[in-house]
């Protein structure tokens, strides 16, 4: 399917204003990816 | 609150979660100051990410709440907006965005899928729990809409379709996507070479940059050097699709779509979006001796389509797409005076009238390729707030900005009729996602004479038959 692929390009920041690309996160293991309708 | 219930819940399923290999990662739509309160309420050890853009909310497909249809507060605020001639200001966040999970496996496969309806609708942590197993299959969970839904959606469009206001404007767009299924749109275009012109800004813009996102190869057709490659470049840095380039093209300009529709016709061509426009203050005379709104909306492009045409039927599901305008209602189809030498000039009757006219040459392009796979569509976007509205039509803008639909949403029926598989039918006219009537009032049916007149007339032009008059063509912008 495409959206993990669409996915994995896009960078997104921590809290601490680190940027993460998102495909690295499942390069070598599974993940559970929780999308909030907003903090808190 | 339903959103601290589920975190609390994966929490303390994370143990679990770790047990299988597997982490735990939490992507947020607010600011980072908020994502850092967060992350000290939970005591989460997990990465957690901050997306206010809302790109990877829009790359996973995940529904905005219908909530913001049925307020009342939506049509309220427009109508103030619209009387204080103010825009809605934008909000911390994005109260409507609605989230969801996914479980990906190490590769990119996806194993498990859950598409929010509501505030409150999430999987079960046994759900997800399962689907870590290596040879769990997929799951998609809520992903179609629900039925009641898309019949919302349908009732409320019938009934706001005959007022326009309402229907072109943004709330006609949320209307309408109530009965939108986003998995029309979950294709992978890799492989699929796009062509779009017009693409630096607007509608084309926003067409080109949804195809890159798909993962399709994108060329931007663009008049201007320095416009298309500032384009180019944004497209790439923000899908990350590198394979994204540009051809500087003036479609109106009949030599050059010759030398262009040349080399482009050297790779394959699946999508061909014929989206350059024009809407003149005066009548402007090209090249080659037609009027300006005349050679780039009709004579261009289908000269542009002749050259490709061969490409296109080579391709698996080649597909051509018209974008017209709701103003080509207004017009029927007339070929007295297309090149405007007889009467005296009207930019938005010329701009409504060769709208129209895209609209039946996509029904004669269709006819034409009816013996191929190509599917050849034309529609109109709604009102969109676009670089072109604002500069050519400043007092509509200044009116109804408040109401006007994003390029985005104005592009959306596009790149559906670009590259979803739910859209095969020929010779249609869409407006989001939906056939539609060609003719408001029965004055604008044209006669098959015309029509046949309009193909001859524009194959007449694509052969190239009219001497070319050396009058220098005027600067524009």
């Amino acid at each position: 399917m495409g959206i993990a692929k669409r996915l994995a390009s896009i960078e997104l920041s921590d809290p601490d204003g680190a940027a993460h690309r998102l495909g690295e996160y499942w390069s070598e293991r599974p993940v559970v990816l929780v999308f909030l309708r907003h903090f808190g | 609150m339903f959103c601290r219930e589920q975190v609390a819940q994966l929490r303390d399923a994370l143990p679990e979660i770790r047990a299988r290999g597997a982490e735990l990662v939490i992507v947020g739509n607010g600011a980072p100051h908020f994502a850092a309160a967060f992350r000290e309420d939970f005591a989460l050890d997990g990465p957690l990410l901050v997306d206010p853009e809302l790109r990877a909310y829009r790359a996973a497909g995940l529904r905005r709440g219908r909530v913001e249809i049925l307020s009342p507060r939506l049509p309220l605020n427009a109508i103030r907006a619209l009387r204080s001639g103010a825009r809605q200001g934008a909000v911390q966040g994005d109260a409507w965005q609605l989230g969801g999970v996914f479980v990906i496996r190490p590769g990119g496969a996806l194993a498990f899928r859950h598409v929010s309806r509501e505030a409150g609708d999430h999987p079960a942590v046994a759900a997800v729990l399962a689907a870590l197993a290596p040879d769990a299959p997929p799951i998609d969970e809520n992903v179609a809409p629900p039925r009641a839904q898309v019949w919302l959606g349908r009732a409320l469009g019938a009934f706001v379709d005959p007022f326009i206001l309402g229907s072109f404007d943004r709330t006609g767009f949320r209307i309408h996507a109530l009965r939108f299924d986003p998995t029309d749109l979950d294709v992978d275009l890799a492989g699929r070479r796009c062509l779009v012109t017009g693409a630096n800004s607007g509608i084309g813009f926003e067409t080109a940059r949804a195809l890159a996102d798909l993962g399709a190869e994108v060329v931007l057709l663009c008049r201007n050097r320095e416009r298309g490659e500032d384009a180019v470049e944004r497209i790439r840095t923000e899908t990350g699709n590198a394979r994204v380039a540009l051809e500087v093209l003036d479609v109106s300009d009949l030599a050059a779509v010759r030398e262009v529709g040349d080399r482009l016709a050297a790779s394959p061509v699946d999508v061909l979006v014929h989206n350059a426009g024009v809407l003149p203050e005066a009548r402007i005379e090209t090249r080659d001796g037609l009027e300006l709104t005349f050679a780039t909306h009709v004579a261009g492009p289908h000269l542009l389509t002749r050259m490709l045409r061969a490409r296109l039927e080579e391709s698996p599901d080649g597909r051509v797409i018209w974008v017209s305008s709701g103003g080509m209602y207004t017009r029927r189809l007339a070929l007295d005076d297309p090149q405007w030498r007889k009467r005296a000039y009207d930019g938005v009757v010329a701009y409504a009238e060769t709208k129209r006219a895209q609209v039946v040459l996509a029904e004669l392009w269709a006819k034409e390729l009816a013996d191929t796979s190509v599917v050849v569509s034309s529609m109109h976007p709604g009102w969109a707030d676009t670089p072109s509205v604002a500069s050519s039509l400043p007092r509509f803008h200044r009116v109804t900005q408040a109401i006007l639909r994003t390029p985005a949403e104005g592009a959306d029926t596009v790149v559906w009729l670009a590259a979803s598989p739910a859209a095969r039918e020929t010779g249609r006219f869409w407006f989001d996602r939906a056939a539609r009537r060609t003719h408001l009032v029965p004055f604008t049916k044209e006669s098959p004479e015309v029509r046949r007149a309009l193909w001859r007339l524009c194959e007449k032009h694509a052969r190239g038959e009219k001497p070319r008059v050396p009058a220098a063509k005027q600067e524009r912008a």
